[in-house]
């Protein structure tokens, strides 16, 4: 499915968090949202899956206008995994996958033998089937996520929206889920934190700066020393890294003034 | 796949659909047994099989053996026009307090909600005193409904100052919560205590403690209809709602993510449970405790999931209220303790409990 953002702004508190950002997520693309803490871009997501309206512009999934569509109907299309997994209330991890089939069910439904098979299937997926049983506060931050992840495979969506999916999670899990969300072969919108992974898995990338759309296109296009610096305010040096052949970022820890600094400081004491 | 997967948290009790439903028809039993129990306890004992000969054969035209001398004799009329309404009152109003209390806590994301906690249950005392000072409660239908009405306005008023106060927008806190209930609570206490004390001609006005602390001592059986209208229709409604409730415990963004937009569910729940909360005050009282109490054991025992959660719940509140009211009754020979006190005695511990431990956050983030 398709998703469309055509110049969406949205204000809290008075103040621009987004000004008018249009993008475009093809069938089948996986398409990363990078960008400095507090740029926007989780708004900008909240804005996609209707959790904060916004002042201006219009969001277009599959030829439906998101805005104006019924929750229920969103939901039977896009599945969201986002950062908000703190709960009061203990569920099982089995139930709280469960609760994706939400969506497509009628107020007296029960959960028929294809929701259950859904579910497993989606726990087997992010390799929670074992722990199908247990519950979920006493998992850890990663397992948290898978479950959350299953959640919203269970959903059936056919557009994805992950803001930091991979936040909290061990190496061995960011890839997994990652390769597992790309190989859903849906359109996929995802705010990533790290810049090599997002060059690694992303089609296109849309780099925000307070606000706006700094930077747009390939990751190779995108990630470079220049715009790192401008946006990041971070000096880097962007080589092909020798075993993978992706794109790999050497940051520099600090700028040349601060490295003199420390040195003076050791030759001082 | 792995060999040992742990299919539920607790493995004593059934799992699955039949479980389940096997489940549901032994408290079923438990409760009938109960309220032969209830009848049969109080002033003067009636053997158990007598009261079952009794109930038997004036709800169903049944007679059992040889009964002829009990059903005229002066036992009879105990527990067909004291007791069993009494009973049944209780059935009533702890499955109400218990469904109450689980709605409130989804509603508002908090184990801690409650009608008597947050003042909800005040505000209809006052509302109820209210109306008596105004004339109502005179007895009759509309009596009852005149009363039931403005225990439900000071119910809705309590929710939304409650509510406001302790900040429905921003993130509500089990602290912030806590202490506006008791705000709430000693408001609109402080108003109706006045209220009966300067309206110092007992005549229409049933006791202090009757609103402080709760009493079944008024059942009666042209009171009951509207107490179990309420409460089956709030049951039924609810039980439909099972899922969307589910939802609300993710929270809010969670749950738009699923497709629920918990706004306009949450308003009409907490109008739902205040008009309740009202009709059930109405009839006896502030009893404090019991949604505390009930959907905290309930939940503790077969999980969150509000598809077996509620009807539990409702049960058990209902068994719950029935045998407090025994121990109201019996625990001190020839004197009637306010069933509130007894409520309370078992809930407040259990308050502290969850108070302490460290999972519930209080007065954290």
């Amino acid at each position: 499915m398709q998703l469309d953002v055509n110049d969406v702004s949205v204000t809290l508190a008075r103040a621009d968090i987004v000004k008018s950002v249009s993008l475009r997520v093809e069938d089948g693309r996986f398409v990363g949202l990078i960008g400095p803490n507090g740029c926007g871009k989780s708004t900008l997501l909240k804005s996609i899956y209707k959790v904060v309206q916004p002042s201006a512009g219009s969001v277009v999934l599959g030829g439906a206008d998101v805005l104006r569509a019924s929750p229920k109907t969103v939901a039977r299309m896009m599945g969201v995994v986002g950062q908000f997994n703190e709960l009061s209330f203990d569920f099982t991890v089995r139930e709280m996958v469960m609760m994706g089939r939400t969506p497509h069910k009628k107020l007296l439904d029960a959960d028929s033998a294809e929701d259950e098979r859904l579910v497993e299937e989606a726990l087997l997926t992010v390799g929670m089937l074992p722990m199908a049983g247990r519950s979920f506060l006493s998992l850890s931050g990663g397992e948290k996520q898978r479950v959350v992840l299953a959640r919203a495979l269970a959903q059936q969506p056919r557009f994805l929206v992950l803001d930091e999916p991979t936040n909290h999670l061990d190496i061995k899990y960011q890839l997994q889920i990652l390769s597992l969300v790309k190989s859903l072969g849906i359109g996929v919108l995802a705010a990533l934190h790290d810049l090599e992974l997002a060059a690694a898995y992303c089609d296109h990338l849309y780099l925000v700066k307070q606000g706006r759309i700094y930077a747009e296109g390939p990751p190779r296009s995108v990630l470079t020393r220049e715009i790192i610096s401008e946006v990041f305010e971070v000096d880097c040096q962007i080589y092909e890294n020798p075993v993978t052949g992706g794109l790999g970022i050497a940051y520099l820890e600090s700028g040349p003034s601060a490295a003199a600094e420390a040195a003076a400081a050791r030759a001082g004491s | 796949m792995p060999s040992a997967v742990p299919k539920r948290r607790f493995a004593a009790l059934p799992s699955g659909k039949a479980g389940f439903a096997l489940l549901q028809l032994l408290l079923a039993g438990f409760t009938l047994l109960s309220i032969g129990i209830a009848v049969s306890l109080g002033q003067v004992d009636v053997p158990l099989g007598q009261s079952f000969q009794i109930l038997a054969h004036r709800l169903f035209g049944l007679t059992i053996g040889d009964s002829a001398d009990i059903l005229s004799g002066p036992n009879a009329n105990i527990i067909w026009t004291i007791r069993f309404p009494r009973v049944l009152l209780a059935l009533l109003v702890g499955a109400g307090l218990s469904l109450c209390g689980t709605i409130m806590q989804a509603s508002v994301q908090n184990p801690l909600a409650d009608p008597y906690i947050l003042g909800i249950s005040s505000g209809a005392s006052l509302g109820a005193t209210f109306s008596i000072m105004i004339g109502f409660g005179a007895g009759g239908v509309l009596g009852q409904l005149g009363l039931a009405f403005w225990a439900f306005a000071g119910a809705i008023g309590a929710s939304v100052l409650v509510l406001a106060l302790s900040g429905i927008g921003s993130r509500m806190t089990s602290a912030k919560l806590v202490l506006s209930g008791m705000v709430i609570h000693a408001l609109c206490t402080a108003f109706a205590n006045s209220i009966i004390y300067f309206a110092n001609n007992t005549e229409g006005i049933r006791t202090v403690t009757f609103w402080t602390m709760g009493s079944l001592a008024a059942a009666k059986w042209d009171r009951l209809p509207l107490v179990a209208a309420a409460v089956l229709l709030a049951a039924l409604f609810f039980l439909l709602q099972s899922r969307i409730l589910n939802t609300m415990l993710l929270g809010e963004e969670a749950a738009v993510t699923l497709g629920v937009n918990l706004n306009r569910h949450r308003r009409f729940y907490l109008i739902a449970t205040a008009l309740l909360t009202g009709v059930l005050v109405s009839s006896c009282g502030m009893i404090g405790f019991v949604g505390l109490i009930i959907p905290h054991m309930v939940r503790a025992a077969v999980g969150s999931d509000h598809r077996r959660l509620l009807p539990l719940s409702i049960w058990a509140g209902g068994l719950f209220l029935i045998w407090t009211d025994i121990i109201a009754r019996t625990a001190i020979p020839k004197v009637e303790l306010p069933i509130g006190i007894i409520t309370a005695l078992i809930g407040a511990p259990l308050f502290m409990y969850m108070l302490i431990k460290k999972g519930y956050e209080f007065g954290g983030k």
